[in-house]
């Protein structure tokens, strides 16, 4: 037990045993199209170690651990956000208040200049987004926290969802027939009506290549970015180690900062191509496609 | 050359390519940015957030390739 709790606070402060780093990261599932890539342990593989998981709740956790991670991100910020509307004081409003509103602003600006007049109706779709990703993001920069985002099927999904609610405010908008018609090029004389095969075709690859895109690009630069960061803390243990001291050197520290910051850009951009993607359905005069 | 040693050739090399390809799209975006930002500082910021989102853009093709890499990464070692 006590064996076991040493191993937790060494593995808990990222000063882990090197190993682990990369049996975990390239041991059995190396086939599974995964690579292998190093990554550091999370809280359920502490919790592991200390023996409060067993091996087959630890596998189930580790299984799940991307769905899991992004469900403890959603009730985090909904409790947070739930908190902050309960206690609202509209005469006196209290820091955390005032925090909330100072995002929540500089988010509605951020899409009005995109967006124009739309805005109102979209922005608590593509505010959720932006905060929802950036706390997924971040989580993973945190010792001891998994981030979400580094799993195909969190973003892919987030992705799908985005298109579905492209498409659909495309229909609701614009009808079914305006719809068809704004894939199909806008056929107005001869010439474009004879175009109008090959405009549908252009049009409907060029649709469902977004979402694979969107997708894939926030959850490469995430991953790329732990795997970083994985590395340089195994460069910094094995240092360390061969003084035999089990402290290992914090080489990752600017990583982290790296991580910081790209997080926060691949959110923005995220929402921002979100943002565009349900502009272009929405009905707008210039037309040059 | 069997498949394994060819798979270990073409994962870096596509990394690479992508990577000199993005470098040269960056550094001109980055540069056209801040020719822009000296001729007039005062729209400094709608600039810089514009240059941000571009290179993301330009870095999601490396990144693409990136994924790329681990996949085939996989697929060596039998």
């Amino acid at each position: 037990m006590l064996a076991g709790l040493y191993n937790a606070t060494v593995l808990a402060f990222a000063k882990i045993n090197p190993f682990v780093v990369f049996a975990a990261g390239g041991g059995d599932h190396g086939d599974g199209g995964h690579g292998g890539a190093p990554h550091l342990p999370n809280l359920i593989n502490v919790l592991h170690e200390l023996g409060i998981l067993s091996d087959s709740a630890a596998a189930w956790a580790t299984y799940w651990a991307n769905p899991l991670y992004a469900g403890v991100a959603a009730i985090i910020l909904s409790l947070i956000a739930l908190n902050i509307y309960a206690k609202r004081d509209l005469k006196n409003p209290g820091p955390f208040q005032n925090a909330a509103e100072a995002l929540i602003e500089g988010m509605y600006n951020f899409i009005y200049s995109i967006m124009g007049k739309e805005a109102r109706r979209y922005i608590p779709f593509l505010g959720t987004l932006f905060f929802y990703i950036l706390v997924m993001n971040w989580m993973g920069l945190v010792p001891g926290l998994h981030s979400p985002t580094t799993g195909k099927e969190i973003t892919l999904s987030m992705a799908a969802i985005v298109f579905l609610y492209a498409q659909w405010t495309g229909i609701r908008r614009l009808g079914v027939l305006g719809y068809l018609d704004h894939l199909a090029g806008q056929p107005r004389d001869a010439v474009t009506w004879a175009l109008v095969p090959l405009m549908f075709l252009l049009h409907l690859v060029g649709e469902l290549v977004k979402p694979v895109s969107l997708g894939l690009r926030l959850f490469g630069n995430i991953t790329g970015e732990d795997t970083l960061v994985a590395v340089f803390v195994g460069l910094g243990i094995t240092l360390m180690a061969l003084f035999g001291s089990p402290v290992g050197l914090p080489l990752h520290a600017p990583f982290i900062l790296l991580g910081l910051l790209l997080s926060t850009i691949q959110a923005l951009v995220f929402t921002l191509l979100s943002t565009i993607y349900i502009l272009m359905m929405l009905p707008h005069e210039e037309h040059e496609h | 050359m069997d498949y394994q040693s060819m798979l270990a050739w073409a994962a870096p090399i596509a990394v690479s390519f992508a990577a000199i390809g993005s470098a040269f799209g960056i550094g001109r975006a980055v540069g056209s940015a801040m020719e822009a930002m000296g001729r007039q500082p005062e729209a400094a910021a709608k600039i810089q957030t514009a240059m941000i989102i571009g290179a993301a853009f330009i870095e999601a093709l490396t990144i693409y390739l990136f994924i790329v890499f681990i996949m085939v990464n996989g697929k060596i070692g039998a």
